[in-house]
């Protein structure tokens, strides 16, 4: 049977890499008692698939994942055994039966939404943010430098960020954002912060924290999450 | 101040490489409150994370511990350069990894001795954790520092830094170390009272206190390691676990989100080897042999994949092609487990035909590199070293290995041995190349396109305490570095890898596996002028070793080297592994009749002293 997870990386295991959480998630499988299915061929994988790669340090609260079994279950069973085999850092939040092989996951998402915590150096007014983001939103473009596999390069991300919304807390900048992903183009969180930085004259402590609130699919008429479509 | 825990997360952890080496929150992992036990104790591996928690030793204990009501046992690893680095910048106390808790506050910290290129790292570790390096200047309200492990049966090098020592199987006697300090704490109103305290630990039969004792030297020449105290045993025994069906095995063990170096189930088949090589310590100090039965071994298998979720498991022992019912249990193992792709894995293998047979069934499932160890180049040398080996069984099994489809073997060696010439070494050359041209040929006639290839691996011999040859000259730096050109120069064809170790670690190696406890001194001094990680090659500076040295008015090649002289005493003998200095001595001369001692597994006893004045005895499933 052919199912899709949605599961939360909490605190404690937001530091896990990808291939650290491709490991785990056969780990948990195998404790759980379900049987996965292997791939053919010279050296079998089981047959897992990921919506998008979390970077390492952040957490989430929705991430997807396709796997394959090898047995039918009903779904509460599935949920009970794995509830007790995930490690503190995964938390199983829901789980969907798929009927037939779809698109992939990876395929499919193509926004993610953040919660960006930004430490202020220097106190700020909330009309201050409001222009802020104004003004670096207007802007028709902003190009950051990546690292790539050729040396560095010039990418526009402006055209990217569907949604920026800020509001103070202390000390802190609360940022929801909602931006590109999958394999049509990537923005990372921090880049936004970055345009915010150069925009205004913002002064920034070290600290940054960086919570993914979710994955979805954006077409024209709406947004759905990757259960629902 | 916020608190520990919110700055690690929050600031340095995602600062640092790797940050999961820090974070204690695998699955299995125990989290206990703090309030709620009597002893709080923490667990010192003076390496990286990726070492420590492949270590068996730290599994077995944590969770022996842990699973006691009323004590806890949290972790602690070295922590790599930058995450010292970001420490001392913040002056951060190093933190145990499950309750992010200065080390400090524990009343015990274990720290195991798994080999002396880490002893460094246990200096930094302490002074990471604003721990007083040494035992007397450590106060009642600091931490009591226990040591345990293979190099526990000398500890003398570190003498001062420890308050005690536990020689022998861990598992066998560290709860009634923790009954003790904790029925302690009790009687002294939640404190302990060092004197008091450590008396009543050195009444522990294997528990050694190493200031009750007191090295007398004449003329620079140790006579004897003498107690100081009326009560203590002139001579620490240690301690033995009798069967391995029964004594303690974790079935819920750690499970790290990163990959560690032996990242898989690690199932104990056996314990023990008395295949009698001589220059190897683990062969004498663990014995005698201990076979865990079938039955059990099968049960804990199943157990531990439900536990972990692993997809493999290791059979580890210091041999594992010796266990008596190997075959079929491999074979049952595989044969229940193939479908779910959870492969089956041998670290050792003996160089003969079954050992092959037994390789090619784990093939079923995962493919894997093979390894041999002949250790020396000529049939004299391995017979001088006891290695029961012959150059036949060596191509036999090369061959049938060759044919079954592997294409690469690993062969491991040592230079430096007793009486080795450097016909020895040509001996090393010419069994690679016998190797790789019989290889290259069987597979030119199975008409299969891949290439031969051969790795060797050769190391330097370093004499160790309790071993036949723990009295035997090491190599010089320069004699060492002569052989290691030689075979370099020899060896001609790219399709052999040529692999060697540092020789100054080597000579290092030397100085503390047999010194005593004025090696204090040097390390201390050696630690001061930032040597750490000595056992990894990026951070192993010899030259700072040898500034210590020189400042101390020692010199390594003498310190390399101990007496010839059966009546001397040496620095480890008021320690009793078990294994006779007598024995010792007549395994020693046998090496130089080159006469052969058959393993008391299938032939005689050879009255090595373990059975006799241990009260233990050899366990083997065989009917």
């Amino acid at each position: 049977m052919l199912v899709r997870i949605k599961y939360r990386k909490t605190s404690a295991g937001r530091f896990m890499s990808h291939l650290d959480l491709l490991r785990t998630i056969e780990r948990i499988f195998r404790r759980a008692g379900l049987p996965m299915a292997f791939s053919e061929g010279f050296n079998p994988h089981p047959k897992v698939s990921f919506g998008s790669a979390l970077a390492v340090g952040i957490t989430s609260d929705a991430e997807y994942l396709d796997v394959e079994l090898r047995e039918e279950f009903p779904l509460d069973q599935l949920r009970e055994r794995l509830d007790v085999a995930v490690p503190s850092g995964i938390e199983i939040m829901e789980i969907r039966q798929l009927q037939t092989r779809t698109r992939s996951l990876t395929a499919q998402i193509n926004m993610a939404r953040y919660r960006v915590y930004v430490p202020l150096a220097e106190k700020m007014e909330a009309s201050e943010l409001e222009q802020l983001i104004q003004k670096a939103m207007v802007q028709p473009t902003f190009i950051v430098t990546r690292d790539g596999k050729k040396g560095k390069r010039q990418v526009d991300i402006k055209n990217g960020i569907y949604k920026l919304e800020g509001r103070l807390d202390e000390d802190y900048i609360i940022l929801q954002i909602d931006v590109q992903t999958g394999s049509e183009g990537n923005i990372r969180p921090e880049e936004v912060v970055e345009m915010l930085r150069k925009t205004g004259d913002l002064y920034l402590r070290e600290g940054l924290q960086i919570h993914r609130l979710g994955l979805y699919v954006r077409e024209e008429a709406a947004i759905k999450t990757p259960l629902e479509i | 101040m916020k608190d520990l825990k919110s700055i690690l997360e929050n600031e340095i952890l995602s600062r640092v490489n790797k940050p999961l080496r820090y974070v204690g929150t695998e699955y299995n992992s125990v989290k206990k409150e703090w309030n709620k036990v009597k002893l709080r104790t923490l667990f010192a591996f003076p390496d990286l994370y990726e070492i420590g928690m492949s270590h068996l030793g730290l599994r077995i204990l944590y969770h022996l511990v842990n699973e006691q009501p009323q004590y806890l046992m949290e972790r602690v690893f070295s922590p790599w350069t930058d995450m010292e680095q970001a420490l001392r910048e913040r002056d951060i106390p190093l933190f145990s990894l499950e309750s992010y808790r200065p080390i400090a506050e524990f009343d015990c910290i274990g720290i195991t001795l798994q080999y002396e290129m880490s002893y460094t790292n246990i200096l930094n570790m302490l002074d990471l954790g604003k721990i007083p390096l040494k035992a007397n200047e450590r106060k009642n309200e600091y931490p009591l520092i226990m040591g345990g492990g293979p190099c526990a049966y000398n500890p003398e090098p570190l003498a001062d830094f420890f308050d005690f020592f536990v020689l022998g199987e861990g598992e066998e006697v560290i709860l009634e170390v923790f009954e003790t300090i904790s029925s302690h704490r009790e009687k002294h109103n939640g404190r302990q009272d060092k004197k008091i305290l450590l008396k009543e630990l050195a009444a522990i039969k294997g528990v050694y206190v190493p200031s009750f004792y007191k090295p007398i030297y004449v003329d620079g020449v140790l006579i004897e390691v003498q107690p100081t105290k009326p009560d203590v045993p002139r001579r620490v025994v240690k301690r033995v676990v009798q069967d391995l069906d029964k004594a303690y095995f974790p079935l819920k063990p750690l499970v790290p989100y990163t990959e560690v170096v032996h990242d898989r189930i690690m199932l104990e088949v056996l314990r023990g080897c008395t295949r009698g090589c001589r220059f190897c310590q683990a062969g004498m100090i663990y014995r005698p042999v201990r076979e865990r039965s079938s039955e059990v071994l099968e049960r804990q298998a199943k157990e531990l994949i439900k536990a972990t979720g692993y997809n493999e498991i290791s059979l580890t022992s210091l041999s594992t092609s010796d266990h008596s019912n190997i075959k079929p249990l491999l074979k049952s193992m595989l044969d229940k487990y193939e479908q779910d792709r959870i492969g089956i894995s041998l670290p050792s293998l003996r160089v003969d035909a079954f050992s092959l047979e037994l390789a090619k069934e784990v093939q079923r499932v995962r493919k894997t590199g093979l390894t041999f160890a002949p250790e020396a180049g000529t049939q004299r040398l391995r017979d001088v070293i006891n290695k029961g080996v012959t150059e036949e069984n060596l191509m036999e099994v090369t061959t049938a290995a060759f044919e079954a489809g592997w294409t690469q073997i690993k062969l491991y060696f040592m230079i430096g041995l007793p009486t080795e010439t450097f016909l020895d070494l040509d001996g090393i050359v010419d069994l690679a190349y016998k190797v790789l041209h019989n290889g290259m040929r069987i597979l030119r006639e199975g008409g299969r396109t891949r290439q031969a290839k051969i790795t060797i691996s050769v190391s330097s011999f370093v004499p160790k305490a309790n071993t036949p040859f723990q009295w035997e000259k090491q190599d010089t730096l320069e004699q060492l570095k002569e052989k290691q050109r030689y075979i370099k120069e020899k060896i001609k064809d790219r399709r052999i890898n040529y692999n060697y170790h540092e020789a100054e670690l080597s000579i290092l190696e030397a100085v503390f596996a047999r010194g005593d406890r004025r090696l204090n001194e040097l390390l201390l001094k050696a630690w001061e002028k930032g040597c750490k990680f000595d056992s990894w090659s990026e951070h192993f500076r010899y030259n700072l070793w040898l500034e210590a040295f020189q400042e101390l008015n020692m010199e390594p090649q003498e310190l390399a080297n101990i007496s010839e002289e059966f009546d001397r005493k040496l620095p480890w003998e008021h320690l009793n592994m078990g294994v006779t200095k007598a024995y010792l001595w007549q395994e020693r001369e046998k090496a130089y009749q080159t006469v052969a001692t058959e393993d008391c597994r299938y032939q005689s006893c050879t009255t090595c002293g373990i059975c006799q004045d241990l009260g233990v005895s050899m366990v083997l499933e065989r009917k």
